[in-house]
């Protein structure tokens, strides 16, 4: 039987310490964090030195990598002390850190060396010559742009030997990446310093110009729609066969910001879809239950971006949006006692008696239960677990483990 | 010393540009170069820069792509036919471009020009070392920044004095997709005159086209660097480019001219405020009546932007 033993990376989002352990505990080989400076995403809460420690200790233990994005496009004065960044990054153990900004590459090779750089998607690596070029630059990572097909990844990977990454899951820029300043003309914002204001999911008027200088608005048709650049996200669940025997050396997942029911939820589908591969390939079946997963923390309809093809418009978020049932968070398990059948539970999110509970953990587990019996912390009944991060009791009819998550439909 | 480069619409355009002063122009074909008012052929190419070699003067072709597989294999046919053609220099934004360049020992200058991912002296030093003669400046820059970017590098550095600015390029068909969502029938490349604006800023007017590097939005102010030339002079930012992709035609003739006579104005050091504010006059009423005009980021201060 065949088997693949080379198994491409699953490369999670962090936003906190809290969801890099969270996604390593659901599967991902590597995450992503952002330092306090020289990051793309301002608001992502990013990391101090002391977090970046122990989210290190923490993926070492679990035989899991930590890069950090360092992938701001700098202005003058921006890059002053990235030298003494990338050097504290490098000396408590970050594995790689990605770049966008040939400045900051520099920096990084001159005055942080052995620190491997990852090169950014910021900078629209779209062939392998400009992967070749990096690759002798000293890089040891290329992530592709959203903009590459299949198979130009494959023809890629026949004509370079830097790693490929790429994105498999997640909202997407509707440009190439770094070559929309939309932000900066629009909100003053600028969009490759961290302050992109998202203008390409706006509404506008498209129109021309008639030959007395009137506007004339194109926003006449049938259905009648706003112009729109946005677009809806990505999922590669269905391709997974397609990912691995390109030859990709890892697959990532966008969303700093997300949550960890995000995190927890795409990084532990697309583990199991890439062991299952993997283990047998040639006996391969795609479970459906994947993808009805990642529904349940899906924003927006899901497409494959330009993998297949140029994007038409069924990928952009033109009409009614479909409504996607949401599925909430509402804890997370603590600890399981065996002899009595009793989770402890941290409350996310307000539930109750009567309530149908789904609990799910690594490795694909899931459990569906309704709330029958539930005790606050010192031991007393109650019927809701109304307040966050309160420490409730539940019954559960089969085990639990810690660090499951419940959620249930709205 | 001041240089201005135009770019060229026609073979014609090309030669009433030459005698009316400008130094160099910046052509192209599609296939490599991005957002030209007109995609040249190699012929054409030829021709034009003969012209110019005739007179003195200097061409620059646009490389600067964003290049997928099946582009990158033919831009060292592409570049060596440019050699051969004697062009004086192209703009390169790709660095497999480079790579390659640098590989095939290509003997044409080249001039860095990533768009708006050239926003640093350090940055643009980078590609010095790798061999840039100079890199185009973005325009998301104000003077403050400008200037300590001038300090710190050696090569020219190009600046918009005259234009469109882009500020969106996605490989996505995004007015297309528009409009077979909403089952029109609307030609969606340049010539159409397409317009985008904020609902929530409708005096805004976004130009937006299609054509095989995908969709370009343009910033809704062109750029007018005109009242600002004295103290790019004195700043030494001498590099001057007009992009004539939204001005047509002897308009575009003659605001170069324009430039061409603030430039003379500095070698004489006969430039002044009144000489200014006349030409500033003139290049208003030639603009098309469209399109509006500002310096941009230019008089921005760098902490207004977040």
């Amino acid at each position: 039987m065949r088997t693949i033993t080379k198994k491409p990376e699953v490369l999670a989002p962090a936003g906190t310490l809290e969801k890099l352990k969270t996604a390593i505990r659901y599967g991902a080989d590597a995450v992503y964090i952002g330092g306090n400076e020289f990051s793309l995403r301002r608001r992502a809460g990013n990391f101090t030195i002391d977090e970046m420690k122990e989210g290190i200790a923490f993926a070492k233990a679990h035989d899991a990598k930590v890069y950090v994005a360092a992938n701001m496009v700098t202005h003058e004065h921006d890059a002053k002390g990235a030298g003494e960044f990338f050097r504290s990054v490098r000396d408590i153990g970050i594995d790689a850190v990605i770049v966008s900004d040939p400045a900051l590459i520099e920096i990084c090779a001159t005055e942080a060396e052995g620190l491997p750089i990852h090169l950014s998607t910021q900078a629209s690596a779209t062939n392998y010559e400009t992967l070749n070029f990096w690759k002798e630059e000293g890089l040891e990572r290329v992530v592709l742009a959203r903009e590459v097909s299949m198979d130009e990844i494959r023809e890629i990977r026949e004509n370079t030997d830097v790693e490929l990454e790429v994105f498999i899951h997640g909202a997407m820029c509707i440009s190439y990446s770094g070559r929309c300043v939309l932000s900066n003309h629009m909100s003053m914002r600028d969009a490759n310093r961290g302050g992109c204001s998202q203008s390409c999911r706006w509404k506008y008027d498209l129109f021309e110009v008639d030959s007395s200088n009137q506007r004339q608005s194109l926003l006449g048709g049938e259905p009648t729609e706003d112009f729109s650049m946005s677009a809806v996200d990505m999922s590669m669940i269905h391709h997974i066969p397609d990912l691995v025997e390109a030859g990709v050396d890892s697959l990532k997942i966008e969303g700093r910001m997300k949550s960890i029911h995000y995190v927890s939820t795409v990084s532990n589908v697309y583990r199991q879809a890439i062991d299952t591969y993997c283990k047998d390939p040639d006996n391969y079946e795609f479970n459906p239950a994947w993808e009805e997963e990642l529904w349940k923390v899906a924003q927006r309809e899901l497409a494959t971006g330009f993998y297949y093809g140029i994007p038409d418009e069924s990928q952009q978020l033109f009409g009614k949006r479909r409504k996607i049932p949401v599925h909430r968070f509402i804890g997370q398990v603590l600890d399981y006692d065996e002899e009595t059948g009793i989770a402890t539970i941290e409350q996310r999110n307000n539930f109750g008696i009567g309530d149908e509970i789904e609990f799910y953990g690594p490795g694909f587990t899931h459990l569906y239960q309704k709330v029958e019996q539930m005790w606050d912390e010192k031991g007393e009944p109650i019927d809701r677990a109304p307040h966050p991060m309160m420490i409730v009791k539940m019954k559960v009819d089969a085990p639990v483990k810690k660090y499951d998550m419940m959620r249930k439909k709205r | 010393m001041i240089e201005l480069i135009a770019t060229a619409e026609s073979i014609d355009q090309a030669e009433q540009l030459l005698e009316a002063g400008v130094d160099k122009l910046y052509i192209g074909e599609e296939a490599f170069g991005l957002r030209l008012p007109e995609s040249f052929t190699l012929d054409e190419i030829a021709h034009i820069t003969d012209k110019a070699h005739a007179k003195g003067k200097e061409i620059c072709v646009a490389v600067n792509a964003i290049m997928h597989n099946d582009r990158i294999k033919t831009v060292i046919p592409y570049l060596k036919e440019l050699e051969k053609i004697k062009v004086d220099e192209i703009t390169v934004g790709d660095p497999g471009v480079i790579h390659l360049i640098n590989k095939n020992e290509i003997n044409i200058p080249y001039i860095y020009d990533a768009q708006t991912m050239v926003t640093s002296a350090n940055q643009i030093n980078f590609w010095v070392k790798r061999g840039a003669k100079g890199a185009v400046l973005a325009r998301e820059l104000p003077y403050e920044e400008l200037k300590e970017m001038r300090k710190q590098v050696t090569v020219p550095l190009e600046i918009l004095v005259y234009g469109a600015t882009c500020i969106h390029q996605s490989l996505r068909p995004l007015v297309q997709n528009y409009v077979n969502f909403t089952k029109q029938n609307t030609k969606t490349d340049k010539d159409a005159g397409l317009f985008v604006s904020e609902k929530k800023d409708p005096e805004t007017h976004y130009s937006v086209y299609e054509d095989i590097n995908g969709t370009h939005i343009f910033a809704t102010d062109d750029v007018n660097l005109l009242p600002f030339l004295d103290q790019l002079v004195e700043t030494g930012l001498t590099t001057w480019k007009l992009d004539g992709i939204f001005t047509k035609g002897e308009s575009f003739v003659e605001i170069a001219k324009l430039f061409v006579r603030a430039k003379e104005a500095f070698i004489n050091k006969e430039w002044s405020n009144d000489l200014m504010k006349s030409l500033q006059e003139k290049l208003e009423s030639l603009h098309p009546e469209e399109r509006s005009m500002s310096a941009g980021f230019y008089t921005m201060d760098p902490s207004d932007v977040k």
